[in-house]
């Protein structure tokens, strides 16, 4: 309530102003038509007026009568400048061009823009990529892929080799919430985790929200990665592609009508089985190993206010070991999108989302009478309704309202012989909301404030079961009929953000921020697996919560050439879960029987020095962190280090443009090994020598460091057809990086002789080629 | 399925290697170790005590031989189990019965720890048969041993099996074998028992079913699921029936035994 009053009272004051008019419009890539999400459009003459487009390229500014000039820019493109005579509302569409500076790689000018959006803006901790930013980035078998350069960012540590999961500022890997289009994606990873599910040619650009998470998003409690697929060239019909040591990716793309509507059609498919077959071992020959996935989305204008997208991703892992045995995962989402102008101060856009995360497994040759196979799902239907309100030039307000019905199949399984039951685990349903006002408030010239407030609610509800379980761990089932309310969830998620500008070259910022979390991945292995299991709160598991407190100081140098920022956080988390020891998670209705229940904290400090100007740019990163864990079942309630607890973490990113057709790049990253477990002892029992454990996460496994080098040929362009090759090395010094270590007795003859370590590495020097090309 | 894993993380990474690393590993306080079965068909109590030692190093396991050990049925009658041998106490003739519950004693300096166990009926074996397998799955070439026995209906069940070949007997817990009935309850079961010893032509082989209560048969998965190393990110001790922090289980069970040659 006092948020809302507050917010009526800054409204009012400021609309009492006369003889004011409104201009607005959209912001847009010149060359293809790209809506431009997060572009800047300020009044020369006068200090902090300005608006951001939203995520459809729209803005919307409200100003006296008179002359103005308006600077436009976004980050990747020429700032522009256009005078106009205000004197009437009007409607004035934008377009930037990309810098002449990575058309011509040549001479490079260093431009005396602005470029100070990091200092200036309120969105604390968002970090933007473009695939056009990563372009040179080294890559694991050259395969661009923005989540893994993201993890080359401060407070982002990805999971590890074989692990697309990353964790944001000591959070969990289920923590982080995954969009695309405004879709959620269970699980973003291919291969096991070697690659993620985002085909960066198919990617407008990926926003990743580490703390004062905006008021719009909800459901994870540590951060938002909101990655926005491409409209579609709206100019002209366009083709690109690459074909790679392991896949081979292809777009289309292009007007439906010119100006009007565009589509683009991608797809990818991996072939890591071709070189199966060149093995000499039988097994690996009959074994198959691949993954595809198709993105594709069209937008069409109605007219001068309306506008509708449609899009979609459909990608499926799929490996096979001879007849024997298959497994096979992916996700399917689609987003319908109704965008309305309704007035030009108020934008409207109304989805409908559907997402799916589903896995099988068969075992047997289908139709002999000893197969079987088993299979899970998640299903989300959504429907949302968000408005962008540029109630003056000091205030924009975003609000709106959405409800997803969740499906949960935590498993069946199906087929069976003689010996076996068929047993299909009862379904879950449940039905989360969310509801949200949040202002963006410019209180003079130097004080930019983001603050909003969010209601969330999960409704468990029927047909299905309520567990209790008694202490020894036995449960009463109670049964609920179909929409009967089984357990409701719900709080409050109050979102601040403030940026104060001390001069044009420096700010600080803080922020606060309450996430609530009502679905939760339970994981007792140290890789992702697709067989990890999503558990709706419920009366047993309680929502997680998330508090943070963040603060940082920006500082631009030399002319904006040189950005240092330095944050430091601390979060507080409620309600986490692990497995209980030896606890029975497979094909289980009482899983929620198997947790327990703890809490968390994290703080820490980030620094980074980015160079974002010249022929050559990049970042220095460092972060100081430390994540722990307090359960009172493990370890008799003593705190422990969480397996994400790193606590010196570097990250060096260099790109060099060296003439006008290499660039070159390097990255090199540090971390402190990982929390894990190991034994301090050892006993006999069956005459069977076994470790014992003394502590969680009571040891740590090596450092890991490792360099990566990227070089990229551009050839000559010719009119309609650019093509280049990149050529890259992984771990380019060959540094043996723990992956795994494992105990085995020294001798395999004697399992109760002495014991030894062992150290798997994974990934040592992996060269790989990519072409890539475009043709117009 | 986790093995299944990482046979497919193998396949994707044709560069990974395996080397032996120093490790420098804590040294905890040695603890109590206690091993304690009741079995039925033998009417036999055998307990043995240990310590913990250090998880690198040869030394032996160091045995405990002073002290008491006392057994409870439950009309609350004990009974002395008597040392024997190098940290074993035994008691012979001790007769059994079926579903009561047994506790076990064990003093050590003035320290008490205590387990109790459900002593099940036992499941009759039906016979116990052989099939050629071509090899698959990670597994050889070779005779597969399958186990027949029908669950009873509408009980929950556990079980375990044990091989003997040639009168050596196969207890190491990775070479045990457990099943519950939640998803087989009342069927005739056949589990071929992949795995297990290497067993060849003419080879005597002894199955040995086990009917277990559940705190067992969760032990027997946790202890197994950690031996020789762990894929879990939290691997712990297997939870054990022992109060005051003792190691190890006390098993009251019952079982049926079969033999056969093979061709």
């Amino acid at each position: 309530m006092k948020y809302c009053f507050i917010l009526l009272i800054t409204l009012s004051s400021s609309s009492l102003l006369a003889q004011n008019f409104t201009i607005s419009g959209s912001v847009k890539d010149s060359t293809n038509g790209e809506d431009l999400y997060g572009a800047s459009v300020r009044v020369k003459e006068l200090t902090n007026v300005g608006a951001i487009t939203n995520a459809y390229g729209f803005y919307s500014l409200t100003l006296e009568k008179g002359l103005y000039t308006l600077v436009y820019g976004s980050s990747g493109f020429d700032q522009k400048e256009v005078k106009i005579e205000l004197d009437k509302d009007m409607s004035i569409d934008l377009e930037l061009n990309v810098p002449s500076e990575i058309q011509e790689l040549g001479d490079v000018i260093v431009k005396a823009e602005k470029g100070n959006n990091n200092i200036t803006s309120a969105e604390m901790n968002v970090t933007k990529l473009t695939p056009k930013d990563i372009e040179t980035i080294p890559v694991l078998f050259g395969e661009k892929d923005i989540m893994k350069t993201l993890q080359l960012t401060p407070g982002v540590k990805g999971a590890g080799e074989g692990n697309a999961g990353f964790f944001v500022r000591g959070g969990g890997a289920d923590q982080n919430l995954i969009l695309l289009d405004e879709a959620p994606v269970y699980n973003a990873s291919h291969l096991l985790g070697f690659f993620s599910v985002f085909n960066s040619d198919a990617i407008k650009d990926v926003a990743l929200y580490k703390s004062g998470i905006p008021a719009e998003y909800g459901g994870r409690a540590s951060s938002v990665m909101d990655v926005k697929m491409r409209d579609g060239n709206k100019k002209q019909f366009e083709a690109s592609g690459g074909i790679g040591l392991i896949s081979s990716r292809l777009t289309v793309e292009g007007p439906i009508v010119k100006d009007k509507g565009s589509f683009i059609i991608s797809g990818r498919r991996s072939y890591v089985d071709i070189f199966l077959k060149l093995s000499k071992d039988e097994q690996i020959q009959n074994t198959s190993l691949f993954f595809y996935d198709l993105n594709m989305k069209a937008n069409y204008k109605l007219g001068e206010k309306d506008r509708i997208f449609l899009s979609g991703y459909f990608g499926r892992d799929n490996f096979g070991f001879g007849d024997d045995f298959g497994f096979n995962w992916g996700n399917a989402t689609g987003t319908l999108r109704w965008n309305h102008i309704i007035n030009q101060k108020l934008f409207s856009n109304t989805s409908l989302v559907y997402s799916n995360f589903d896995y099988a497994f068969n075992i047997g040759a289908e139709g002999e009478d000893d197969s079987f196979g088993v299979q899970s799902s998640i299903q989300d239907w959504n429907v949302k309704q968000d408005f962008t309100y540029y109630a003056n030039q000091n205030n924009t307000l975003k609000f709106g309202l959405n409800g997803i019905h969740h499906t949960f199949k935590p498993g069946a399984l199906t087929g069976g012989n003689e010996s076996f039951n068929e047993l299909v685990l009862d379904s879950r349903y449940a039905i989360e909301m969310g509801a949200y006002i949040q202002n963006t408030h410019k209180v003079g010239n130097r004080l930019n404030l983001m603050y909003g407030l969010r209601y969330s609610g999960f409704n468990l509800i029927g047909d299905g079961n309520r567990y209790d379980f008694a202490e020894n761990g036995t449960a009463t089932t109670t049964e609920f009929d179909k929409w009967e309310t089984i357990k409701y969830h719900n709080g409050l998620e109050p979102r601040l953000s403030a940026s104060y500008l001390l001069t044009e070259k420096n700010s600080i910022k803080m922020s606060y921020n309450r996430n609530f979390q009502y679905l939760h991945q339970v994981s007792n292995s140290t890789s992702s697996s697709p067989t990890d299991i999503w558990v709706p709160s419920s009366n047993n598991v309680n929502p997680q919560i998330a508090d943070q407190i963040a603060a940082g100081y920006y500082h631009n140098l030399k002319d904006n050439m040189y950005a240092l920022s330095g944050e430091i956080y601390y979060k507080f988390l409620q309600n986490q879960i692990d497995y209980k020891n030896g606890a029975n998670s497979f094909l289980n209705d009482e899983v929620e029987g198997e947790f327990v229940y703890g809490k968390g904290r994290a703080y820490g400090l980030e620094i980074q020095l980015r160079k974002t100007k010249g022929r050559f740019t990049g970042w220095i990163s460092y972060t100081l962190s430390r994540s722990l864990r307090t359960f009172d079942q493990i370890d008799g309630g003593k705190e422990f280090s969480a397996r994400q607890d790193r606590i010196h973490d570097i990250a060096v990113v260099a790109m060099f443009k060296i003439n006008k057709s290499l660039a070159a790049s390097a990255t090199w990253i540090y971390y402190t090994g990982d929390a894990v477990t190991f034994p301090s002892g050892g006993y006999s029992v069956n005459n069977t020598f076994i470790p014992l454990y003394t502590e969680r996460n009571g040891y740590r496994m090596p450092d890991y460091h490792r360099l990566d080098l990227g070089l990229t040929w551009y050839h000559k362009e010719k009119k309609r057809f650019e093509s280049n090759m990149n050529f890259s090395v992984y771990n380019a010094y060959g540094r043996e990086n723990a992956f795994s270590i494992t105990f085995e007795p020294e001798d395999p003859d004697a399992p109760n002789g002495p014991q030894k370590a062992v150290q798997t590495t994974l990934f040592k020097l992996i060269p790989a080629i990519t072409w890539n090309f475009n043709i117009k | 399925m986790k093995n299944i894993l990482y046979i497919l993380i193998a396949v994707a990474t044709f560069s990974s290697c395996q080397k032996d690393i120093d490790l420098d590993l804590n040294s905890a306080n040695p603890s109590i170790v206690i091993e304690a079965n009741y079995a039925a068909e033998d009417s036999t109590v055998s307990v043995r005590i240990t310590k913990t030692v250090n998880y690198f190093g040869s030394e032996a396991v160091p045995t405990v031989d002073n002290a008491t050990v006392t057994i409870t049925d439950q009309n609350g009658v004990s009974q002395s189990v008597p040392f024997s041998s190098n940290g074993d106490y035994t008691l012979t003739n001790y007769a059994p019965q079926l579903n009561t519950i047994y506790s076990l004693k064990v003093v050590i300096g003035g320290v008490s720890y205590s387990a109790s166990s459900k002593m099940a009926s036992p499941v009759i074996m039906d016979t116990i048969a052989y099939d050629w397998f071509e090899g698959g799955f990670g597994f050889d070439e070779g005779f597969v041993m399958v186990i027949n026995f029908l669950d009873p209906a509408d009980t929950v069940n556990f079980y375990a099996a044990r091989f003997t070949v040639n009168g050596t007997e196969f207890n190491r817990l990775d070479e045990g074998f457990t099943q519950d009935d939640a998803l087989t309850d009342g069927n005739y079961q056949s589990r071929p028992l992949f795995g297990g010893p290497q067993v060849d032509s003419l080879d005597v082989v002894g199955l040995e079913l086990l009917s277990i209560d559940q705190a067992i048969y969760n032990y027997l998965n946790e202890a197994a699921s950690i031996v020789g190393g762990s894929t879990s990110a939290a691997p712990g001790n297997p939870t054990s029936n022992w109060d005051n922090d003792a190691l190890g289980y006390f098993s009251a069970y019952s079982s049926s035994r079969q033999e056969v040659t093979l061709p």
